[in-house]
């Protein structure tokens, strides 16, 4: 399996356009945000104090977790790929069996999926850190970077799900497409939540990763919050509803709660992308005989 | 026996791929599954290594054979080195030792691109890599989907010599699909297959005798006599050449002798692999 893992991600980092282009979908909110929505939204805020380092830090959460479904599923493709050129028949000869190869194929996208995120994070952290001083604690790292591996797992399982009916690279492409223009809006990270219509909330809400991304902002944001609505508990609590740092199910979520709904459905995606895969493997038994 | 399949039945909805199927390889023997595009060759081949499951039917390996397969096109990985996608595969592998690939890249002389990547390679170097990662778990049947379609002669030559020499060397058992007839020629045992069916089988030489018919074309200056003194209808005539399909050598003596007088010259030609499977599978393209 260590040599699949290996395989899958030589040959991804190998396409170095490849790679640049899928770093290139994900830099484009942020480029996005800086261009057109920046000062608008600071103009909105602008009571607000430490306004521009909320925004900033609200900003790379979503960012990172569009990261994290845009890398995982690029990297998946080669799952298809491998399908549609024949080389998954090549591989299940071997005594790997198609059991480890899938998750072999998770494993190099969960980790691509990290490693993208993290570099994404270098970025965009050393762009607000140069022009608006935008500084993380050791401990918000620590806890960000953990996050990430998650952010990365439960992206890959649910992408694992969407592309197990996908049988062409091409279809896969424009699957792709739709995606990565879609997930900016999905989780909640072009527009702020609150400002969305209720149905497109609602929606929000049926995407996993808008609850990473609420993950990352409480993480990113927790210094800055505290000092911003010192005391005052219903703005603050206003302001985290409005901007997706906590969603709203009946109340507004607790940072355990998140977690809860987020290993559900990672046990949820976990059981349907590995089923179809048990399901052939017992089908496909027993098809030769030795004497 | 090292394999033995019995009514082997693929149908892909109304369609039967593969009919009621019944080969029984050797060990250590060459056959060569010989049919026209969509006879039904590959998907034998695929229900054989297992990837696909037989509709009816049953395929017997004698206890626990391992499979070598080198496919159609290329499963290697364009940007991966020689050496990479071989320790790759390798590595898939349980048993194999850990000098295999550098043995096999010694063996199958791949040292000058070894460090290549693998979509750079021409395409018989490519065949000879493909034929080294089949061979990587050291099988006991090597099967080969069309291997050297698309390859120069000079190319085709130096794999069928790679093959055989392999067979004879490692006492391999070699399955083959192919529709090139001269390859099929120098297998141990033929099987002709069209529409999923056997239509012939045995060796090339037993093949030819049954199924290929011998040509006889006499050039004479009457057209006309000649024809009307022969017992046999003519296949094919101009002014001055007739054309007979004869089912030995002997009838063509025959003709000879007693013509003698009408005859200028002829032209004897026995019956090829190409006659036999014309033969056998009709002239109409797939």
């Amino acid at each position: 399996m260590l040599a699949m893992i290996k395989r899958n991600l030589l040959l991804y980092f190998r396409d170095r356009s490849g790679v640049f282009f899928s770093l290139l979908g994900a830099l484009i909110s942020f480029i996005l945000y800086l261009v057109f929505l920046k000062q608008n939204m600071l103009t909105s805020w602008q009571r607000v104090p430490h306004a521009k380092l909320l925004l900033d830090t609200w900003l790379i959460g979503g960012t990172l977790s569009i990261t994290g479904i845009t890398t995982t599923l690029t990297s998946l493709s080669l799952m298809v790929n491998d399908k549609e050129k024949h080389v998954t028949a090549d591989l299940e000869l071997t005594d790997a069996g198609p059991f480890r190869l899938f998750t072999s194929y998770l494993c190099s996208a969960t980790i691509i999926g990290t490693l993208m995120q993290a570099v994404m994070l270098i970025i965009m952290w050393g762009n607000f850190y140069l022009t608006d001083g935008v500084t993380l604690g050791s401990s918000t790292v620590g806890k960000v970077l953990g996050l990430m591996v998650i952010s990365s797992l439960l992206a890959t399982m649910v992408n694992a799900v969407i592309i197990s009916g996908v049988h062409a690279v091409n279809t896969l492409n424009k699957l792709g497409t739709i995606v990565g223009t879609a997930a900016g809006f999905l989780v909640g990270t072009y527009m702020p939540i609150g400002i969305l219509p209720t149905f497109a909330q609602d929606l929000v809400k049926f995407v996993p990763g808008s609850y990473v991304a609420a993950l990352y902002r409480q993480y990113l944001m927790a210094g800055n919050l505290k000092t911003a609505f010192a005391g005052n508990w219903i703005a603050r609590t206003h302001f985290e509803q409005l901007m997706g740092v906590r969603l709203n199910w009946s109340t507004l979520l607790t940072h355990p709660e998140t977690y809860r709904i987020m290993g559900l459905i990672l046990i949820g995606a976990t059981a349907l992308a590995f089923g179809p895969v048990w399901v052939r493997l017992h089908r496909q038994h027993q098809s030769i005989q030795e004497r | 026996m090292l394999l033995e399949t019995k009514h082997l039945t693929k149908r892909f909805g109304n369609k039967i791929a593969v009919n009621a199927l019944d080969l029984r390889i050797t060990r250590g023997s060459f056959t060569a599954l010989l049919g026209p595009n969509g006879a039904g060759k590959s998907t034998t081949m695929n229900m054989l290594i297992g990837l696909s499951r037989p509709t009816a039917g049953t395929i017997i390996y004698d206890h626990h054979a391992k499979l070598g397969v080198v496919f159609q096109g290329s499963v290697l990985d364009n940007c991966l080195t020689v050496r990479e996608n071989l320790q790759i595969r390798a590595d898939q592998y349980h048993h194999v030792p850990a000098d295999r690939v550098a043995t096999l890249s010694q063996q199958l002389g791949l040292t000058n691109f070894m460090q290549q990547r693998y979509g750079t390679l021409s395409g018989g170097q490519k065949r000879r890599v493909d034929i080294a990662r089949a061979l990587l778990n050291d099988p006991d049947v090597l099967f080969l989907d069309e291997p050297t379609t698309g390859l120069d002669i000079q190319t085709r030559h130096a794999i069928w010599t790679l093959i055989q020499r392999l067979q004879r060397d490692r006492q391999l058992t070699v399955i083959l699909t192919t529709h090139y007839l001269d390859e099929a020629d120098n297998a141990d045992h033929v099987v002709v297959i069209d529409h999923g069916c056997v239509l012939a089988q045995g060796t090339a030489a037993e093949i030819k005798i049954r199924y290929a018919a011998d040509i006889l074309t006499v050039t004479t200056p009457d057209v006309a006599q000649l024809i009307a003194q022969v017992a046999l209808q003519p296949t094919h005539q101009t002014r001055s050449q007739v054309t007979f399909r004869l089912a030995t050598m002997q009838a063509a003596l025959d003709i000879l002798t007693m013509n003698r007088p009408l005859i200028s010259n002829f032209e004897f030609r026995p019956g090829t692999l190409d006659d036999a499977f014309l033969a056998l599978t009709g002239k109409e393209m797939r």
